[in-house]
């Protein structure tokens, strides 16, 4: 079998292998190789047509592919190696890879690997959906493949289980398309996509979103004819008398995603079970030296700007790595506290400002977000809305942290 | 001449096929015919894909001794076929002294059956073979084996349709008229006629008795659910680990059982059921499934569990009576030509060669069997997926073909090549599940979120599908409801 | 008086605004607060004047390497128009190559915008090669 040798090995073309692409190009560095399983570049975004990527990056509102193409035509004026349709089938600790595409397989050492291979949806499965295994059950982001990139009429009369943000923007597209969205029905007491998507995406088509309420069968042998839905308690338990039968052709999910982390394992990286992505340091290298890990397969976002500005820093820290110009220091532990679900990253270097990245685990509002070294507060960041399907970052100093034990990360009403 | 056959086989499980290969060796016209679009679509399929060793029962039945006959034949059958089987052994443990009595007549009983190699062993003789096993003492039972059913059923029908059988899917029989040379039968729009007949129907057997005017069978479907956890969990167990037998109970207790995938499967409950074809799966079952996976395998995590399925077991008793009752397998005085085979449950597929070839005896004392001089019973492919493959061979493959470098599901690593193997398998068989089955695609912890849309487009340009050709596994199942925007004048 | 909330969808932000109005058939702001910038107080007077929507869909297109090209409007349109405008769109053939920002329909149904190509289409003369 054939090797070859990179300075840089990206996997995967999506916002965070672009990203981090480039910005390691701009960096200086020359050898970089970027695999994507796919045709083109763009990963998910290619599906996602709708507008209200790029605000913050851009301030405009872009559709996915727009948003995407933005980044193709950087990343292919800077003349950066892609290697597309080739599917990674390992990652070693010492950072090579088993590459398979129809040219063959291809075995690459790498002196540095980006994991950027995004997240999956779960499905009906990893939930336990009781009743038949009919057809007419999707996973929202499989539908959105079928309707807006092979020209597929999915169904007529469509039920979505889960208010994420993929969810709302379906009811939406099959709203529009003709199809009659019957309703979504989301577990928890809070809709876990975007505000901004509830409302042009359910209330502008009078779509009603039932909250604390799911769905707890699946019914019709051959294609699905509806599901029993009910309310829950504030256990998630099923309240009985509530039960009822809701007739569709069409049960969309849109209950999660998980990162993608199969050849992370492979290598050995350890993992965090809050965000079931990398443990990283400041400079986003995970606990195998080398190798750093960017996107929706570190922690899944909920804004592709968040992804792109996150992976550009992956990027230059990528390149500060081959350069030896990073330091071992003593690392810091950041840990979550009062009120806060995770923080990334893990453990910080305190030589540098970083930006923290962290979700709430419940909605509340006017509060703060405090990072405290022991008693010593060195970070605050006031809020009005705090909500569990939206990312809060913030800041801190390193001139504040310099001889810092541990960050304690919490939320102050 | 069309439609008329010297043997027509009712019913496409692992049992009517494996008796349609083993006729297929000789000179006689035989046919299956089969109301799903593909076959293995019952309890074949919906199972925990054991090979039994024969110790659990009585002897001097026909399970005992058609079990210890077609485990022994189906090391050679799995080779030939080119199916994938591992004899890994089973260890039944005894938690308590009367428990270790039963493990002491369970010997007895196995031996007096032929199953080679029991011993029981104490814990440290256990502890060697699977690490925190528990338990104060344990039979092992080194014949006890594992398989893919589905694919063995699917081996059997590809295997007797390369030498010959023709096989009739989506054809539901609806009526049979016994005539003085034999059958007609009619079958979806088909009228075909036999000279000998043969019902392997399975959960509807005792149905096409009736159709016969025989009365006296009667067949009670018993559910069993299972959860199937993600590969992670690979290497838990080295070995099957069942519980010792306590009387009075119908299953054999809720277990883990490896596969030869590697995935664990954590059931099967027992439950009665009206309907023969309802393969739902409960709110109450799978949380006990849950809860006893969590016991049995202290790492597993809720991520773990990927999907979950039911089958059912034609049982010839009703639930206040329960247990088992002894398989029928009879060629009928009264329907001259009839072989019937009536409540085929657990070890129907350990079994299955056996019973092929105690059923073929019966056929020959209805026709001459000359064998046949074609006849090939090795299938051409691999044994092994391609990713199991070393890099070597992998590399030398897409060497040649390129479609194995590209991979179509990346869960269980599944490339093109297999899957267009798969969309064009030898019985013409074009749903969504036979791909799945025949490839192992849209199996993995993704359940096709990945692949599915890649495979429809597999479909749609190289086999030129209109949307509303796909279907998950009959007619009534379609995927699609047309296409969003007309594209074309 | 009137109170009334509404969910800012200018940015991911979501702002709550919480809004005083003036009973009657011409809707008259007093108040709005809970916004935390000014083009969310600019949305939500229109939002409660005329409620504004980008939108979003897909064209067949022949002889492509895509099956649609994605399009959207290039500028907000009435709310209560989307349906007339996606009944256009629904209407609509182009034929590959299509580049992004390409103008496909203009004033659709008469309102002002246009819906342009949000991808580069390339030609492939066969129209069944899709992408995902």
């Amino acid at each position: 079998m054939q090797t070859i040798k990179k300075d840089l090995v990206i996997i995967g073309g999506g916002p965070a292998g672009l990203a981090a692409a480039v910005s390691a190009k701009k960096k200086g560095l020359s050898d970089i190789l970027l695999i994507e399983r796919d045709r083109i570049l763009g990963g998910i975004l290619n599906q996602c047509i709708h507008d209200g990527f790029g605000l913050h990056t851009f301030k405009e509102a872009l559709t996915g592919p727009e948003y995407a193409q933005r980044y193709i035509d950087e990343f292919q004026s800077l003349g950066i190696e892609a290697m597309p349709e080739t599917i990674v089938l390992s990652l070693d600790k010492d950072r090579t890879l088993t590459v398979s595409s129809k040219k063959g397989f291809l075995k690459i050492q790498a002196n540095a690997v980006i994991l950027a291979m995004g997240c999956r949806e779960r499905t009906a499965g990893a939930i336990s959906l009781p009743g038949t295994r009919p057809s007419g059950v999707y996973t929202a982001g499989a539908a959105q493949n079928f309707v807006n990139l092979q020209n597929i009429m999915i169904g007529k009369h469509i039920v979505i289980l889960g208010s994420g943000d993929i969810g709302l923007i379906m009811a939406r597209r099959m709203t529009l398309e003709g199809a009659k969205v019957e309703a979504v029905f989301e577990l928890l007491p809070t809709p876990s996509g975007l505000a901004r998507n509830v409302q042009q995406c359910l209330n502008d088509y009078n779509i009603p979103l039932f909250l604390s309420t799911s769905v707890f069968e699946l019914h019709g042998k051959d294609r699905l004819t509806g599901v029993t839905v009910a309310q829950v308690d504030e256990k998630f338990q099923m309240i009985h008398e509530t039960k009822r039968f809701v007739p569709c052709d069409t049960l969309l999910l849109s209950v999660g995603l998980i990162p993608e982390n199969e050849l992370s394992l492979n290598a050995g990286v350890r993992l965090e079970p809050a965000t079931s992505g990398a443990s990283v340091d400041d400079r986003f290298m995970t606990s195998i030296p080398g190798i750093f890990s960017c996107g929706n397969v570190l922690h899944v976002h909920d804004l592709v700007d968040h992804v792109s500005e996150e992976a550009s820093l992956v990027g230059q820290s990528a390149v500060a790595y081959l350069q030896n110009k990073t330091d071992s220091a003593t690392a810091i532990p950041v840990v979550p506290k009062q009120d806060i679900r995770y923080v990334l990253p893990q453990k910080i270097s305190g030589k540098e400002d970083v930006t923290l990245s962290l979700r709430v685990t419940r909605p509340m509002r006017n509060a703060s977000i405090q990072v405290k070294d022991g008693d010593r507060k060195v970070a605050k960041k006031k809020l009005v809305r705090l909500h569990p399907a939206e990312m809060i970052r913030i800041k801190v100093k390193a001139k504040h942290i310099e001889n810092a034990e541990k960050l304690e990360v919490s939320v102050q009403c | 001449m069309e439609n008329q056959y010297d043997v027509i086989i009712i019913g496409a499980g692992v049992v009517g096929n494996a008796i349609a290969r083993e006729l297929s060796k000789t000179c006689v016209s035989v046919a299956v015919i089969e109301k799903e679009l593909d076959v293995s679509m019952g309890t074949s399929s919906r199972n925990s894909g054991v090979i039994h060793s024969g110790i659990h029962y009585k002897p001097g039945t026909l399970r005992a001794s058609l079990n210890v006959l077609g485990n022994s034949l189906m090391a050679d059958l799995c080779q030939d076929l080119k199916v994938k089987i591992d004899y890994i052994g089973k260890l039944t443990v005894a938690q308590d002294e009367e428990e270790v009595k039963s493990l002491y007549m369970l010997k007895d009983q196995g031996e007096a059956n032929g199953v080679p190699g029991l011993e029981i062993l104490d814990p440290d003789a256990m502890e060697k073979i699977q690490p925190n096993v528990g338990g104060i003492k344990a039979l092992h039972s080194p014949s006890t084996g594992i398989i893919c059913p589905y694919s063995l059923t699917i081996a059997l029908a590809e295997n007797a349709h390369a030498n010959g059988c023709r096989f009739y899917l989506g054809h539901e029989v609806t009526s049979i008229k016994k005539t003085g040379h034999g059958f007609e039968i009619e079958a979806g729009k088909k009228k075909l006629t036999s000279r000998v007949l043969i019902n392997s129907a399975g959960l509807y057997s005792a149905e096409i008795c009736r159709m016969l005017g025989i009365n006296n069978y009667q067949i009670y479907p018993c559910r069993g659910e299972y959860l199937i956890l993600d590969k992670r969990l690979k290497g838990a167990l080295n070995l099957l680990v069942y519980p010792a037998p306590h009387t009075g109970k119908a299953g054999l207790g809720i277990h883990l059982t490896n596969t030869v995938s590697g995935n664990i499967l954590i059931g099967p409950s027992n439950e009665y059921q009206e309907d023969p074809e309802d393969y739902a799966c409960t709110a109450d079952i799978m949380a006990q499934l849950r809860r006893e996976g969590h016991v049995l395998l202290p790492e597993l995590k809720t991520a773990d569990f990927i999907r979950s399925f039911s089958g059912l077991r034609p049982k010839q008793t009703p639930p206040e009576i329960g247990g088992f009752k002894d398989f029928v397998i009879e060629s009928r005085e009264d329907v001259k030509g009839f072989i019937n085979l009536v409540g085929i449950e657990s070890p129907g597929l350990t079994s299955s060669p056996a019973i092929a070839l105690m059923v073929r005896d019966m056929v020959e004392k209805l026709l001459p069997l000359t064998p046949k001089t074609g006849f090939n019973g090795t299938r051409s492919g691999m044994t092994n997926h391609f990713h199991e493959l070393s890099n070597e061979e992998k590399a030398d493959l897409v060497a040649e073909n390129p479609d194995y470098g590209e991979v179509v599901c990346r869960c269980e690593q599944i490339t093109r090549k297999e899957v267009l193997d798969a969309i064009e398998n030898p019985l013409g068989v074009k749903t969504i599940n036979s791909i799945k089955y025949r490839s192992r695609a849209m199996m993995g912890r993704c359940q096709g979120g990945f692949c599915l849309p890649r495979i429809v487009r597999i479909l749609e340009k190289d086999f030129g599908y209109r949307p509303e050709d796909y279907l998950l596994k009959n007619r009534s199942s379609p995927l699609f409801f047309g296409k969003m925007r007309q594209d074309t004048p | 008086m009137l109170k009334k909330t509404l969910v800012c969808i200018v940015c991911p932000n979501g702002c709550d605004a919480e809004i005083l109005m003036e009973e009657g058939q011409k809707a008259k702001i007093l108040s709005i607060d809970g916004c935390t910038c000014d083009k969310g107080k600019e949305w939500v007077e229109q939002e409660l004047t005329n409620p504004m929507r980008t939108i979003a869909s897909g064209i067949p297109v022949e002889n492509g390497d895509f099956k649609l090209v994605s399009v959207r409007t290039d500028a907000p349109i009435p709310l209560g128009k989307i349906f007339e405008v996606m009944a256009v769109i629904k209407q609509k053939k182009v034929k590959a190559p299509v580049s992004l920002g390409d103008k496909l329909i203009e004033n659709p149904a008469g309102v002002a915008c246009n819906i342009i190509a949000t991808r580069n289409v390339a030609f492939t003369g066969t129209s069944l090669i899709s992408v995902g």
